[in-house]
């Protein structure tokens, strides 16, 4: 049963496709108000399970929870509180940016006003403009605020940054932010590892249909193991010669690595005993590792299903 | 309402805007008008009544119902596969809006282009070729445009339905009604089509839709011709079968 405070609740979710299960016995809550990215390697089952929440899909196994509903029998008053962002759309490109806008806050009992919704996603300038001339970027805002005309509680967005450059990535950031600020809950589907970063206040990653990993980005990065150190050996000292730290160093050529758990004491350790040497570490750095390392231990490895 | 206004006005501004659309719909049967007219507008069709009617007069009729056709089923079979394709449906589904929106939206904006034409014929018939409809029949046209175009929506929806992919939707649209349109009487008089060709062509729909839209301008026609509305209106009922029966929200892929 959903708790308060709890915008998704998903238990023991399977779909089946064939004989295979693309989403098998996935469990997940999204709680209200927060930004939560859903991560994964395609074919992980990311847009299956997206779409079973969004009411589009039927399931074969579990039970699901959407603002407190079940997203296969939900009707229209369920839908008018949630956005939606799909992963492929095309608006009808003959209308522009406004007539679009003021289509879609038709649908809605309680729509934003228009021009609000313009400003919010940033197509102030553009509100004049046919969608089918917009760039992608700005097609994919012109999504967003569609998702956004009806005031929802809950936002989906599937991939919405794909194919964006820099610039526009980090505006679009701006406006997942400025939902954050209006208290709407957001599951976001991405490939970005440094937009889960910025965005999220948990992560969950999938993996052959099932949450492999859930956490805030950081007690993702602690479940690899802590901080690496790196530096390389210095000419004339042998392996052997370093000293004890709390992990055994990895050799490769020159360059020795530590992952350790105590950084604060290995480094201690591991500068008294080269300043008491007179010898400068070479290259010495110390880096906790990415949510892109921690994604790609955790999601596996298909490398060829990214292609 | 003022959702299916807002979709209506949407429907028509995205029609208007398209000019490949604007052209194919609207003008050709236009265009067709004045050039049969220029062509056979000449030959006498009233054989053996005390009328003089000409192939002038019945053109008029028969082009009005090619503009029907081409905006109530040409045209809205391939804009519902379009908007279904490139998953306009889809995004639709995941708003509040109702079902029937998207349905009754594009069957109000259909009708509507579809009565614009009609009006247009009507007034390029009568001012320029003296073609007349007299007053106690007009209601009657009316009558046919909208059983026409209510039944051409539904078998546009149907085919809409039944069509895989959005290149599909324009060949597979004309396939359907080009050689209908020689055999039915838009391009042809029936009167000079062999019998057989004739006999075959009254099954399909544009034929009996032409036969009740000809009536009110033909002084010399029998009674009204209820066996071809009652075909016709049979043609509308497996229209909306099929339709409801095969209808989809999403793209074919994904």
């Amino acid at each position: 049963m959903p708790a308060v405070g709890d915008a998704i609740v998903v238990e023991g979710l399977v779909k089946r496709y064939g004989d295979r299960d693309v989403v098998a016995g996935l469990d997940l809550t999204v709680r209200e108000g927060e930004v939560l990215a859903f991560l994964g390697r395609n074919g992980a089952g990311k847009t299956t399970t997206t779409e079973i929440l969004e009411g589009y899909r039927t399931r074969d196994a579990g039970t699901v929870s959407v603002l407190g509903e079940d997203p296969a029998e939900a009707g229209s008053a369920w839908r008018a509180k949630l956005g939606i962002v799909l992963q492929e759309s095309q608006p009808l490109g003959a209308l522009t940016v406004r007539e679009t806008l003021r289509l879609y806050a038709a649908y809605f009992p309680h729509p934003r006003p228009v021009d609000e919704v313009i400003g919010l996603v940033g197509l102030a300038e553009q509100a004049g403009q046919r969608a089918g001339r917009l760039s992608g970027g700005q097609k994919r805002r012109l999504d967003v605020g569609i998702a956004l005309i009806g005031r929802p509680e809950l936002v989906f967005l599937d991939e919405p940054t794909t194919g964006f450059d820099p610039d526009a990535r980090r505006q679009f950031w701006d406006v997942i932010q400025g939902l954050r600020e209006l208290g709407t809950t957001v599951f976001l589907t991405t490939h970005y590892m440094d937009e889960a970063q910025v965005l999220a206040d948990r992560v969950a990653v999938l993996r052959d249909g099932k949450v492999a990993a859930l956490g805030t980005p950081a007690e993702l990065q602690a479940l690899r193991g802590g901080v690496e150190i790196r530096f390389e050996l210095p000419p004339g000292v042998a392996a052997a010669d370093l000293p004890v730290l709390s992990a055994a160093p990895d050799l490769a050529g020159g360059a020795v690595r530590v992952e350790t758990g105590a950084p604060t004491h290995d480094l201690a350790v591991l500068c008294g005993w080269a300043e008491a040497r007179g010898i400068e570490l070479g290259n010495l750095t110390v880096e906790r590792p990415t949510l892109e390392d921690v994604f790609l231990a955790i999601a596996g490895d298909h490398a060829e299903a990214e292609a | 309402m003022r959702m299916l206004a807002e979709q209506v006005r949407a429907d028509l501004i995205a029609f208007a805007r398209r000019p490949e659309t604007l052209f194919f719909t609207v003008f050709l049967p236009v265009i067709f008008l004045v050039l049969f007219e220029a062509i056979f507008g000449d030959i006498e069709v009233s054989a053996g009544s005390d009328y003089a009617l000409t192939q002038s007069t019945l053109q008029v009729p028969a082009f009005m119902a090619m503009g029907i056709v081409s905006a109530c089923f040409v045209s809205l079979a391939i804009t519902m596969v379009n908007r279904r394709e490139t998953g306009l449906f889809k995004r639709v589904r995941g708003t509040p809006a109702p079902a029937w929106l998207l349905i009754a939206g594009q069957g109000v904006t259909s009708l509507m282009i579809g009565i614009t034409m009609v009006v247009v014929m009507l007034l390029v018939g009568r001012i320029a070729y003296g073609v007349e409809v007299s007053v106690d029949r007009v209601p009657w046209l009316v009558l046919s445009v909208l059983i026409g175009a209510a039944v051409f929506s539904c078998l546009g929806m149907a085919l809409a339905s039944i069509t895989p992919s959005s290149e599909a939707g324009p060949p597979l649209a004309n396939l359907l009604v080009l050689p209908l349109y020689f055999v039915s009487g838009v391009f042809v008089p029936v009167a000079s089509l062999p019998d057989w060709l004739s006999s075959a062509a009254s099954v399909f729909p544009i034929a009996p839709f032409v036969k009740i839209i000809t009536w009110p301008y033909d002084p010399a026609a029998p009674d009204i011709p209820w066996s071809s509305v009652l075909l016709l209106a049979a043609w509308g009922v497996l229209g909306l079968i099929v339709a409801a029966r095969f209808f989809r929200w999403l793209p074919r892929r994904g």
